[in-house]
């Protein structure tokens, strides 16, 4: 016996009465999905912080049984004790401060010339036949080699740090730079041309867009060889800054604040990163909306 | 009943039987870990300006026990007194020659055990350096300005007070560590605006000048320190005699006139001072007793004394340190004995007044 | 999410073997200008030196056997660092890449530390292990897991399910599948890491060279000597001889990665 589809008995009317047991079914269904979902995200970086805490507990129990001396490891306590006491009495901020707006001076310096540089090595033939090869050349000199040779001309003080953090984040910028221009797809200069768009209008409306993942990935790359540098020159000769911390705190034999430094350091490494790829997944998502 | 205390018989008699065992010779060490807080320019391991430094130069503890087989080996730190209290931590130092106080002290704060068995110089001129295009004439011209010093070295310390006797405090001017061939280096390219360091070889090349000078003021200088390492000292109490004992003697040695100009131009071939420094620094030096005097006296103790008050002061400690059980004297003592050198060196009292003069020396030839 | 930094072609895209002779224009321009300013006297010759006394002391230099030991200590020392940086970062970076359990657990981890900038680690290193040897070669490798691991775990991550099939098929074992399959697959990323950790590497030999001096042997040293005897023209030597290493060492590595992947066939 075959049940035909307006047997009400096999295929209950899409009616009031059937509605309250297909909603609470799908609901369940719905709520079980969500709770998986959650549960997998929570337990994915529940599981990030797996060896963190294994390393963390390692950590904890080194110091506290004295495995390593304590003048030379300290206690997570007392590394935490000391960001809190550096950030109650404002010594952190301030020596923060002096590192930030070195890497920030840096960037403008550096990141300017960078993308100067790289945008007219890219856009014209000439230039790029004169600059590129001696920037070969000196792009491949790690940076801390030019240290030495700044110190004689700029000194210890900031003029030390910042030209050698520019220097830093020059080449990355550069690079990135002219890779940028070198992959927009030639069809949109030509679609420029056709348009006879100004230099300035091409230069916005066309390479500044297609090149723009490449200079982001340039800044990215900049920013993290500023940062390399800063400890860097920090750690060489410095009278404040988070490296200066870090010196302070192996002259004095406290080992909690170095590491404090070495904390700090990597959350605001983490910060920028993070930063970084916000900055650029907006600017991506205006760019494909604009196209 | 009766196996039961049997048991307990021989278990004491066996207990008794291991305790018992006659102290055998007290076993040498194969090799004994000297260390210096600092080093020559350019890291260079040698050093200079003390009697423990001659001990190394002229080979005296290489000599006291090269018929035991016992090998010396000899450390030098360009990191100064903080890489030497990293490297004891690290179990790596047996003794130390010459430590300064802020380290020592900064040492003791963070838990390492050691007990101090002689002083190794005292007294000593301080001189205030600026580069030679600087126009400053007092450390008030130098407000707000750039000050080196080695931090967690003594000279930091030895900043401190040159600042405070002036009235003024080490936040009202930048200050840089660097080690001393940077300071150098940033006196002749005019990175730093102030520091102190021997000024005469640099004033003889025309990269410095100093403007201030402060001689031989118990106040702004103190004693260095020989220290040995604690379990070092319980294990071989009687090697650590024989080097207290041969320093004693080296000390001795140190204070002839004779030898002066030896010992000079010794100390200058480490290089982190020029011979001339070395020479005209100690020309006001008529009796060199003054400055190489390794007695642990009252002027000894109450400068340690003051150091740590400073170092609590200046925030650069954070644990209190008491002296109790740290001075050991037994060694001096038994070495000048020994030597008949008992009422040979002048003593001090806590400021820093003679309190015993030395024994009358012949007449200088 | 390539995280791979680049970093500088070694020639022009156009393979034109003839050389521009405008390359030239610049340094020139600035080496005349540099002689200009010394001969002249408008500067100070005690800082900036003329060309001609860094010339006497490059050739004085060149043959004083103490440099080409310094010379010899660096680069072993880098090597050394970097064969074990390289790899532990090969294993990480194929363990990351192979395994989601693996980096569930010790991606994050990874990811963040590798924000701490290294050398920050240097004082805690050194205070551990000393101002000699083993904390340089420790501090080197360290600066090479990072590039090295990264880019293996690209690579790996890159291999496709295809590739996993065919090895099903011819029955592969476990290191089989991993060292005729997997790394081959994975080669060219890793060749980047490599090359990119190599450069890495060079860097955190000068820089704990100069951090950690101490009275041993290498480039560093001898500038530090240079910088502590006033001899400026001995510290310029040594920055040309840092970079014109530097240089070496990254030709020889695009060399050997070019030759390596030449086996892997254009892309069609």
């Amino acid at each position: 016996m075959s049940a035909s589809t307006d047997d009400a008995s096999v295929f209950p009317p899409r009616g009031r009465g059937a509605l309250p047991q297909l909603q609470l079914g799908a609901l369940f269904d719905l709520a079980r999905a969500g709770i998986g979902a959650v549960a997998r995200r929570v337990g994915r970086a529940a599981c990030g912080l797996i060896l963190p805490a294994f390393v963390l507990a390692v950590w904890w129990s080194a110091a506290a049984r004295r495995w390593v001396p304590e003048q030379l490891l300290p206690a997570p306590a007392s590394v935490w004790q000391s960001l809190r006491e550096l950030w109650a009495a404002g010594d952190l901020q301030s020596h923060l401060g002096f590192s930030a707006s070195r890497v920030a001076w840096s960037l403008a310096i550096g990141g300017s010339v960078g993308l100067l540089l790289g945008f007219g090595m890219g856009l014209s033939r000439t230039l790029r036949a004169y600059l590129y090869p001696s920037f070969n050349v000196a792009a491949q000199f790690p940076v801390l080699g030019w240290v030495p040779l700044l110190i004689i001309f700029a000194g210890i003080d900031e003029g030390l740090k910042i030209s050698a953090i520019s220097i830093a984040v020059v080449v990355p910028v550069t690079i990135n730079t002219l890779k940028g221009i070198a992959n927009i797809p030639p069809h949109l200069l030509e679609v420029s041309r056709v348009y006879r768009f100004s230099l300035a209008q091409v230069l916005w409306r066309v390479v500044l867009p297609a090149a723009a993942p490449s200079l982001f990935t340039g800044l990215r790359q900049a920013v993290m060889q500023a940062w390399l540098a800063l400890v860097f020159v920090e750690l060489l000769a410095s009278s404040e800054g988070i490296g200066y911390l870090i010196v302070w705190g192996r002259q004095l034999s406290q080992p909690d604040l170095v590491v404090a430094g070495m904390v700090v350091i990597g959350a605001v490494g983490v910060l920028l990163d993070l930063a970084l790829r916000w900055l650029e997944s907006r600017v991506q998502r205006w760019r494909r909306a604009a196209f | 009943m009766q196996r039961r205390t049997l048991a307990m018989a021989f278990s004491a008699l066996a207990l008794l039987g291991l305790t018992s065992v006659p102290a055998s010779a007290e076993d040498k060490p194969t090799v004994i870990r000297i260390s210096f807080p600092g080093a020559g320019t350019g890291g260079r391991p040698l050093s200079g300006g003390s009697f423990p430094s001659n001990a190394h130069l002229f080979k005296e503890i290489d000599d006291e026990f090269k018929a035991d087989g016992i090998r010396i080996e000899w450390k030098f730190f360009p990191g100064a007194g903080p890489a030497l209290n990293e490297s004891y931590a690290n179990g790596l130092t047996d003794v130390a020659f010459g430590h300064g106080d802020l380290p020592l002290i900064v040492g003791r704060a963070t838990g390492l055990k050691h007990r101090i068995v002689l002083s190794s110089s005292r007294f000593g001129s301080s001189y205030f350096v600026v580069p030679a295009g600087s126009t400053a004439k007092s450390i008030a011209d130098l407000k707000g300005k750039r000050l080196a010093t080695f931090k967690g070295t003594a000279g930091q310390l030895t900043l401190y007070r040159w600042l405070d006797k002036y009235g003024f405090s080490d936040k009202d001017f930048r200050v840089i560590s660097l080690d001393n061939d940077s300071t150098k280096a940033a006196l002749a390219t005019n990175d730093i605006d102030g520091t102190n360091i021997t000024p005469f070889d640099l004033q003889a090349r025309g990269i410095a000048r100093s403007i201030l000078e402060i001689r031989d003021d118990p106040k702004i200088t103190r004693p260095g320190t020989v220290w040995v390492g604690e379990e070092f000292e319980a294990k071989y109490p009687q090697i650590v005699q024989r080097i207290v004992t041969r320093l004693v003697k080296v000390a001795y040695w140190s204070t002839q006139e004779a030898n002066r100009e030896k010992e000079l131009q010794a100390w200058a071939t480490s290089g982190s001072q020029a011979y001339i420094d070395y020479k005209k620094d100690w020309e006001s030096v008529s009796d060199l007793r003054t400055r190489i005097n390794p007695l642990l006296d009252d002027y000894y103790v109450a400068s340690l004394k003051n150091s740590i008050e400073e170092t609590k002061k200046y925030k650069l400690i954070r644990k209190d340190v008491s002296i109790d059980g740290w001075i050991e004297p037994k060694y001096l003592n038994q070495a000048l004995k020994e030597l008949k050198l008992e009422d040979y060196w002048p003593q001090y009292d806590a400021e820093g007044k003679l309190k015993v003069d030395g024994r009358k020396l012949a007449a200088r030839n | 999410m390539n995280e791979t930094p680049t970093r500088a072609p070694l020639r022009p895209a156009a393979a034109t073997r003839r050389i521009d002779p405008r390359a030239f224009a610049l340094p020139l321009a600035l080496l005349a200008l540099w002689w200009l300013l010394t001969a002249g006297g408008w500067v100070d010759t005690r800082l900036i030196v003329p060309p001609g006394n860094v010339l006497r002391v490059a050739a004085r230099t060149l043959g004083d056997p103490v440099f080409w030991q310094g010379v010899l200590f660096s680069v072993a020392r880098d090597a050394g660092g970097f064969a074990a940086g390289a790899l532990g970062g090969v294993a990480l970076g194929s363990a990351l890449g192979a395994s989601r359990l693996a980096e569930r657990l010790i991606g994050p981890s990874f990811h963040t530390l590798r924000q701490i900038s290294l050398f920050a680690w240097l004082p805690l290193l050194s205070s551990w292990l000393g101002y000699g040897e083993l904390s340089k070669l420790v501090f080197i490798a360290l600066s090479t897991l990072y590039p090295v691991a990264l880019g293996t775990f690209e690579g790996v991550r890159g291999v496709t399910l295809e590739h996993l099939d065919v090895a099903r098929v011819y029955r592969f074992s476990r290191s089989q599948l991993l060292f005729r399959l997997i790394l081959p697959a994975a080669a060219p990323q890793i060749a980047t890491g490599l090359t990119l950790g190599l450069v890495y590497a060079w860097v955190a030999t000068i820089g704990s060279e100069f951090l950690l001096a101490n009275w041993g042997n290498g480039l560093g040293n001898i500038i530090i000597k240079g910088r502590a005897a006033f001899n400026v023209e001995l510290i310029i030597v040594g920055m040309l001889a840092i970079g014109a290493i530097g240089t070496s060492l990254n030709r020889i590595a695009a060399r050997v990665e070019a030759r390596a992947l030449r086996w892997q066939r254009p892309p069609t």
